[in-house]
């Protein structure tokens, strides 16, 4: 489904990501861990098409197409998902209109009628139900004045509305507290199928009690310096990361 | 239905100076009835009908020369003005004691108005004033009687070489009142907007609250937006805040809706309607504010 070979990218001169390698197939689960500022949001924010960095060098291929070369409403739209690690507000636009767009254009996009108000709501009432979302959250401006815990969940329950193939969650964990922590978590299990796959960054071995990951890497310096199975979260949890990064330390 | 339909629909507002008389209550006579100078005709007369409080007439005009309302004691009126021609207008509006007066003032051409509103006791007023193109307008308020209080929204849509001017001076003359600005404006090609604000509060005008703040976005590095918010408190005992800010859409807003699959222009859109649309929410009546609400997002597309 996503297959990066050696992605470079750098913000300004700096170069953030440094020769990424990953593939993704349908069905799975992968986990990325590392310590603050080694590139994890990078990664996820290149892949998602954020003006902000230029790939230097590599490529990214996503269901067979050359992902670099999209703009960022066509990756969304042909399934491509950023649970973003800070959900932006945008103050005047409400929840309900914000969604009922994004539906919309990517209906629009895959050759499918726009939803009905009606088939619209309901939709909206049932996929609020995966993450326990308040209804009255909906009625409101994106984002403004959502505490933590409402925005992280607001960001799965965007997931769910919009049924995407591949699903980068970018600390969705961090800011929950311990049942908001288990509802999100059970969300994304419950979305999750043989058909999409998801990827999360976290720091936290506690998210991967629920959310099973098939593979585990850890990213350092812009490198994906070290992968395995899911006993490696439980392993860096108890030693931390020295002994994986000693060796690279500049 | 387009803004002019639904005002030609409303009960028009004359020629000649008219003063609401609250239902139950004997016209009194033509003279007199406006402080300052006598009008130069006849005043006409209005009584309301009797109707539940939340409900009240609602008067409008199309590029009056000339409007003269006074809200006689405790009534309440709504008014909406359409200014479709660039030429000069003036607009006068006096709340008696515990008087309330709504009034949505849209520009879809560059006239030039004077708007002057003269506030008593207990009085509230409601402005909702939006520029659909670059107008020259200048609003000045007097808050003359204790507890009186003025909202005012103002919207300022400038694109092209359009060039919009927007003044807001609000005089707290007597104690106890409250005044309440917000202006949002959004300047694209290579136009300008203007906003002067000016909060005055006299010397013996204790415990004012008045509160002013203008936002606005650039479209183009070619637009301009000079926005100068001011006070003048010479009353030691008051609330006042004021600020302005001149910034660019929010990128990172636009990312996020665009990682949602909202393409680049429909973002750009959503945003500036979202910057927009917290403004018009006290305008009434309904069907005035949706036509508003709509000709402004057409508006927001061309700039
Ligand atoms: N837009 C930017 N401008 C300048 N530096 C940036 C920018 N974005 C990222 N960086 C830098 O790149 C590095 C990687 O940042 P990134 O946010 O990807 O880290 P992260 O692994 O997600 O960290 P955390 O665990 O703290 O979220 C950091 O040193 C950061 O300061
Ligand atoms: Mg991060």
């Amino acid at each position: 489904m996503l297959k990066i070979n050696n992605l470079h990218a750098a913000v300004e001169d700096r170069e953030i990501l440094r020769g990424i390698d990953l593939e993704v197939r349908a069905g799975e689960v992968h986990a990325i861990m590392g310590p603050n500022g080694s590139g994890k949001s990078t990664l996820a924010s290149v892949l998602a098409g954020s003006e902000k960095y230029t790939v230097t060098e590599g490529s990214v291929e996503f269901l067979g197409r050359d992902l670099l070369t999209l703009p960022i409403e066509d990756r969304a739209r042909m399934g491509l998902f950023l649970g973003f690690q800070y959900p932006v507000e945008i103050p005047g636009v409400t929840m309900a209109n914000f969604m009922k767009l994004a539906v919309n254009e990517q209906r629009r996009f895959r050759g499918e009628a726009p939803l009905s108000a009606a088939e619209f709501l309901r939709l909206m009432r049932e996929k609020s139900k995966v993450v326990e979302l308040d209804a009255k959250l909906t009625s409101r401006a994106v984002n403004e004045g959502f505490s933590g815990g409402e925005k992280k969940k607001n960001e799965i329950f965007q997931m769910a509305m919009l049924d995407p193939k591949l699903a980068i969650l970018d600390e969705t964990d961090s800011g929950l507290d311990i049942d908001a922590l288990r509802i999100v978590a059970t969300g994304v299990t419950k979305l999750h199928t043989a058909e999409n796959a998801t990827v999360v960054i976290t720091h936290y071995q506690r998210l991967l009690d629920y959310i099973v990951p098939d593979v585990v890497h850890v990213l350092y310096q812009g490198r994906i310096i070290y992968t395995g199975d899911r006993t490696l979260a439980l392993k860096l949890e108890k030693e931390g990361y020295d002994w994986l990064i000693n060796d690279y330390k500049e | 239905m387009e803004l002019h339909e639904i005002i030609r629909s409303l009960r028009p507002i004359g020629e000649e100076p008219l003063r609401i008389v609250a239902p139950g209550k004997m016209p009194g006579t033509a003279s007199g009835c406006f402080p300052g100078s006598a009008p130069a005709r006849g005043v006409s007369e209005c009584i309301l009908p009797e109707s539940p409080a939340s409900e009240c007439e609602t008067l409008g005009a199309i590029d009056p020369l000339q409007v003269r309302i006074v809200a006689g004691a405790g009534t309440s009126v709504r008014l909406a003005v359409l200014h479709t021609q660039p030429m000069a207008t003036h607009i006068e509006l006096v709340a008696e004691e515990g008087a309330s007066i709504a009034l949505t003032e849209i520009f879809t051409a560059g006239a030039a108005a004077e708007l002057s509103i003269r506030q008593a006791a207990s009085s509230r007023t409601h402005l909702t004033l939006v520029e659909l193109a670059g107008a020259e307008v200048h609003c000045t308020t007097d808050l003359a009687g204790g507890a009186a209080r003025c909202e005012q929204q103002a919207l300022l849509l400038v694109g092209g070489e359009e060039q919009g001017l927007l003044t807001l001076r609000t005089n707290h003359l007597v104690p106890d009142c409250t005044s309440r600005a917000q202006v949002r404006g959004v300047a694209g090609g290579r136009a300008t907007g203007t906003f002067r604000g000016l909060v005055y509060v006299a010397p013996d005008a204790q415990r004012t609250d008045a509160g002013q703040q203008c936002r606005n976005v650039l479209l183009s590095d070619t637009a301009h937006i000079d926005a100068q918010p001011q006070l003048e408190i010479y009353a030691d005992d008051v609330q006042c805040t004021h600020g302005a800010t001149v910034g660019l859409l929010d990128r990172d807003a636009i990312f996020y809706m665009r990682q949602r699959g909202i393409d680049e222009r429909q973002a750009r859109q959503l945003q500036l309607t979202g910057f927009v649309s917290e403004l018009l929410q006290g305008c009434s009546p309904e069907p005035l504010c949706d036509a508003l609400t709509a000709a402004v997002g057409e508006r927001l597309k061309m700039l």
